[in-house]
């Protein structure tokens, strides 16, 4: 079985953002950068799945070097095989659909089986990439999955969905995205950790894939900060009645709610 | 998660390779995943959490520097930021470590035989069976020289009397690494739990290291083939040489628990209000904030290049003594400090000072006191012993 898991580095979710007005850009020195979490679930559900059945697992990135670590770190110590990171400055401001299309490059050097993601980014919160992947490389995708049986030459996936869940059958290869409660991610021993850096890691341009970047579709113009919360008002008294009288006067006189 | 970052002022991890950040990482999330949701209680109780020993050992924090069959042999530095990391949880947590690593396994892998080695090393290493270090008496602590402890020879093996006190993890252990008077100077011994005549007792009523098992080894007749013996520690300086080990280990481990005071105050400051501002903008606050700051930035400073000597082979005796008596202090200072910001909060066990403070009140006195390393420095510099 061959297995891709497409990965990002994401700033921590404890990032404390100095952001006091609307500005163009983040200011981004001093993040911790971690691997997104709902990537995590991809990996380990890999590590099972090669566990289980054997075969070889790719982790794959699209980032500036520094992601050397993480991806030592939570994906080859852990269990991946090799890792590729697609690093170009051509990349600089990619959208979802630019990323799609270079992930699309990279995963078409080899035939994967399984082409795992997290079900989003926890810093963009954009959640497409790994369903638009699917759509350009023609294969069928499940997402937000939270249970996985392989059979032969098949799978089958339970997704969330409002109120419910539903079970979905697919054949292979195929692209899923993953949430949490699939697995417990583990963490990976000390001499894990010691022999990942001998495992291969390739750095590729979108040169060496012979992939050119569409111009991006999206354009972020400004971050600002999330508004200040309101202050809060107590209606008090004695009198229930009159209490909830005062009330219903400011829902619809003040707040124009009701 | 706890959202706790530690403290790097000065940029130490640029002095760090990726493997040895990466470690550290690991037993951080450990620790927060596993070990911190369990501390309160397992304090409150008195107990160790026993639950989590296979996982230590499937990490590899056991005797991570050791070298020997099953163990990985990684460096001192890697030794020194796992310390750290456990003991940011509770110095109950390091001190398991430090004894199944600095105190048990070393001494074997250093002065056992080939057999003592194969059997107890691999497993030792998975935590599969835990040890302690018994050298302490009732009557001999600063000065173990003085042990009433004895084997004397019989047949072909030795007979054991006498008993250690003030043990960690003595009523867990499967072995103990003994310390006794022999006809040929001090010796050690591998004591095994069933043994006839070898019995343990807890210490009750620890208002410190709760979250450890510390108690008495007893023997009475106990008889040891020869082959229990480590054939190679000769004298007292045998046993000192693993305190030395271990010591190294506490160096790193309480510069831990000093930043998870410090991080708590930090963030406790800026959050709680008094005279309608952060307490963190007041000027004594800031003093307090940044004198710990300072000091466990010094404390790295220390561990890190204490870390580069040992792996280059220079681990003289006070050298490790200046930084044990260093960093313990500055801990202990950090942990009131961080306590007094807290204000009335800071004496309940909803926030960790308190609980480190009174943890590292023991660490202040074991593994030789505060001031015997000032003695052992003190004879360093001037050639003048205070103590011998
Ligand atoms: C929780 C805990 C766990 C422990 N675990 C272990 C273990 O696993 N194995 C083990 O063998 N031991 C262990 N110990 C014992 C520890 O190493 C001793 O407590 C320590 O060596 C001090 O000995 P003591 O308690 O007898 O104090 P003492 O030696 O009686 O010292 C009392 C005071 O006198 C001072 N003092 C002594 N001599 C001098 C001098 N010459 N000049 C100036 N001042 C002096 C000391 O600094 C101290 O302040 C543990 C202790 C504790 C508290
Ligand atoms: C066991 C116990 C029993 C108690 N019993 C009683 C009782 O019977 N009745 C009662 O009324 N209260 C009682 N208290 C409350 C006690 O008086 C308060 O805890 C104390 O006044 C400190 O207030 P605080 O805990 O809110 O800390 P805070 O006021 O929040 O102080 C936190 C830290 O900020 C510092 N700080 C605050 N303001 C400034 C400033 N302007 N400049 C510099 N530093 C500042 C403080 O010195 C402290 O280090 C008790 C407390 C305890 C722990």
């Amino acid at each position: 079985m061959k297995i891709a898991v497409c990965v990002k580095q994401v700033p921590d979710s404890e990032t404390r953002i100095n952001l006091a007005a609307p500005a163009a850009k983040l200011d981004q020195t001093g993040f911790t950068r971690v691997l997104n979490p709902y990537d995590a679930y991809a990996v380990e559900e890999a590590v099972r799945i090669k566990e289980a059945r054997g075969g070889e697992i790719t982790a794959i990135t699209v980032g500036p070097e520094t992601v050397r670590e993480t991806l030592k770190k939570d994906c080859l110590a852990v269990g991946c095989d090799k890792a590729i990171i697609i690093n170009d400055p051509l990349l600089a401001g990619a959208d979802d659909a630019a990323i799609a299309d270079v992930l699309c490059a990279a995963l078409k050097k080899d035939n994967y089986d399984l082409i795992l993601f997290g079900i989003k980014a926890i810093d963009d919160d954009s959640g497409q990439v790994g369903i638009l992947v699917a759509e350009k490389l023609g294969l069928p995708h499940v997402s937000t999955i939270t249970k996985l049986e392989l059979g032969e030459g098949t799978l089958t996936a339970h997704r969330e969905i409002e109120g419910g869940k539903e079970i979905v059958d697919c054949p292979l290869p195929a692209v899923l995205t993953c949430q949490k409660g699939l697995n417990e991610p583990r963490l990976p021993s000390l001499p894990n950790i010691m022999k990942a850096g001998m495992k291969p890691m390739q750095i590729v341009t979108c040169a060496d894939l012979g992939v050119t970047p569409p111009a991006a579709l999206v354009e972020i113009r400004q971050y600002s900060p999330p508004p200040a919360r309101g202050t809060c008002r107590l209606v008090t008294g004695d009198d229930a009645a009159a209490a909830a009288r005062e009330l219903a006067r400011v829902l619809n006189e003040e707040a124009k709610v009701i | 998660m706890s959202g706790y970052r530690g403290v790097d002022f000065y940029h130490f991890d640029r002095c760090l390779s990726d493997e040895e950040r990466s470690i550290r990482d690991t037993v951080r999330r450990f620790v927060d995943q596993s070990f911190l949701p369990g501390i309160r209680g397992h304090f409150r109780d008195g107990t160790f959490p026993l639950d989590l020993i296979p996982q230590l050992g499937e990490m590899g924090l056991l005797g991570p520097s050791v070298k020997g069959p099953g163990c990985m042999g990684l460096s001192g530095v890697i030794y020194g930021l796992i310390c750290q990391e456990l003991e940011r949880g509770d110095s109950g947590l390091r001190s398991f470590a430090s004894v199944q690593g600095s105190l048990v396994m070393w001494p074997i892998s250093v002065y056992g035989t080939d057999e003592q080695k194969n059997t107890w090393l691999p497993e030792l290493a998975a935590g599969r069976k835990i040890g302690c270090f018994g050298l302490t008496e009732a009557d001999h602590g600063s000065d173990p020289g003085g042990m009433e402890t004895r084997a004397e020879r019989d047949g072909d093996g030795w007979l054991l009397n006498g008993s250690k006190l003030w043990i960690t993890n003595a009523n867990l252990a499967d072995v103990a690494v003994v310390w006794a008077r022999t006809p040929e100077g001090v010796s050690g011994f591998l004591v095994e739990r069933g043994m006839p005549g070898f019995s343990t007792n807890v210490i009750h009523g620890k208002y410190s290291l709760r979250a450890s098992d510390t108690g008495e080894l007893v023997f009475d007749n106990v008889r040891l083939p020869d082959s229990a013996r480590l054939p190679g520690a000769r004298g007292l300086k045998a046993p000192l040489s693993c305190l030395n080990q271990a010591r190294y280990g506490i160096a790193w481990g309480v510069v831990g628990a000093a930043q998870d005071c410090y991080d708590t105050a930090l963030r406790y400051a800026q959050e709680r209000k008094q005279f309608d501002k952060p307490i963190g903008s007041f000027q004594l606050v800031q003093q307090k904030l940044v004198t710990m700051v300072t000091e466990i930035t010094k404390a790295q400073g220390l561990c890190l290049q204490l870390g580069r000597l040992k792996d280059d082979g220079i681990n003289d005796v006070p050298l490790v003594s200046l930084s044990k008596r260093n960093n313990v202090a500055m801990a202990l200072d950090c942990a009131r400090m961080a306590r007094d910001i807290l204000g009335a909060a800071g004496i309940t066990d909803e926030f960790c000072p308190g609980r480190h403070m009174a943890n590292l009140e023991s660490v202040y006195t074991y593994e030789g006191t505060h001031d015997i390393h000032t003695l052992i420095v003190g004879a360093e510099i001037t050639g003048l012993s205070a103590y011998r």
